[in-house]
């Protein structure tokens, strides 16, 4: 599905304000709305108000590719998006990614963020990113 | 999740993710937890709660809640009332703009010196809230 011949895609971070996952997953999702993919759109949605019942987006989720990035063994993103749209066409899990040890526990500000977090970042982003063109490519 | 007593006062942000006054909220309610009140403070992943996570809700049935929201729509107010927590307080990020009227503070991404700053009012504001509330718990 395009708009203006541009495929548009969905991306829903967990929140994860309580773990470092999931402030690793937001800066990985904001980091992929602000890169420039010539043919892509990218849409983000707040998870807590899709789910509270933000008919406008769960109506996105539901007609147009949507990936979930979470934060943690949770999945809440992946399971309300599930419950609330159908299918989800790519999903991303940090701690999938990159050990728990290596995250680290508690919250996690961004004015903190160590190198080693900001790679993270990275590499979550581009774990978006390959989800994105595997959407693409399987039209 | 962080080791809460019953007695903590949870704050909890919007995850606000598509707009700056969800990520300044969301940085002042972190300063709170972290820096200013770790002994009376804690939060809680707020889609965690709203998905109906048994062991987030029972956490916050009956417990009091500063909730801080980035939009009008104030989905951490309704949700956390929603799940069981009593919010004492409803804050909105915006106000915390009174006295920074037209101030660059920032994106949904990043904020700027002056963003960080309003951010850091905001948790000054939160922190005194937090006394209030986890004091008054005390005089019970």
């Amino acid at each position: 599905m395009s708009e203006e011949g541009r495929l548009s895609v969905g991306l829903i971070s967990c929140s994860g304000e309580a773990c470092p996952g999931g402030t690793i997953s937001r800066l990985a999702t904001q980091k992929v709305l602000r890169s420039i993919r010539p043919g892509y759109n990218f849409v983000t949605i707040c998870l807590p108000l899709f789910m509270a019942g933000g008919e406008e987006e769960r109506n996105f989720a539901r007609d147009y590719p949507t990936i979930t990035i979470d934060g943690c063994e949770k999945c809440c993103a992946l399971k309300a998006t599930e419950a609330l749209s159908g299918p989800v066409s790519g999903k991303v899990v940090v701690t999938d990614l990159i050990a728990k040890e290596d995250i680290g526990e508690g919250t996690l500000s961004i004015r903190e963020l160590t190198g080693e977090q900001k790679a993270m970042v990275d590499h979550v982003a581009a774990a978006i990113l390959e989800q994105v063109t595997k959407i693409k490519q399987e039209g | 999740m962080p080791g809460n007593s019953f007695r903590k006062v949870y704050v909890i942000p919007c995850s606000g993710i598509g707009k700056m006054y969800g990520l300044l909220g969301r940085e002042a309610v972190l300063k709170t937890v972290k820096e200013l009140r770790p002994d009376k403070a804690a939060t809680m992943c707020l889609a965690l709660l709203v998905y109906g996570d048994d062991e987030a809700r029972k956490e916050i049935n009956g417990a009091r809640c500063i909730t801080v929201d980035g939009c009008p729509k104030l989905c951490a107010a309704k949700n956390v009332e929603q799940a069981g927590g009593v919010v004492v307080e409803r804050v909105r990020a915006v106000d915390a703009f009174r006295n920074h009227r037209g101030v660059d503070a920032g994106t949904a991404a990043h904020l700027t010196a002056a963003g960080w700053q309003i951010a850091d009012e905001l948790a000054a504001d939160l922190a005194g809230k937090v006394d209030r509330w986890y004091d008054a718990s005390e005089e019970k």
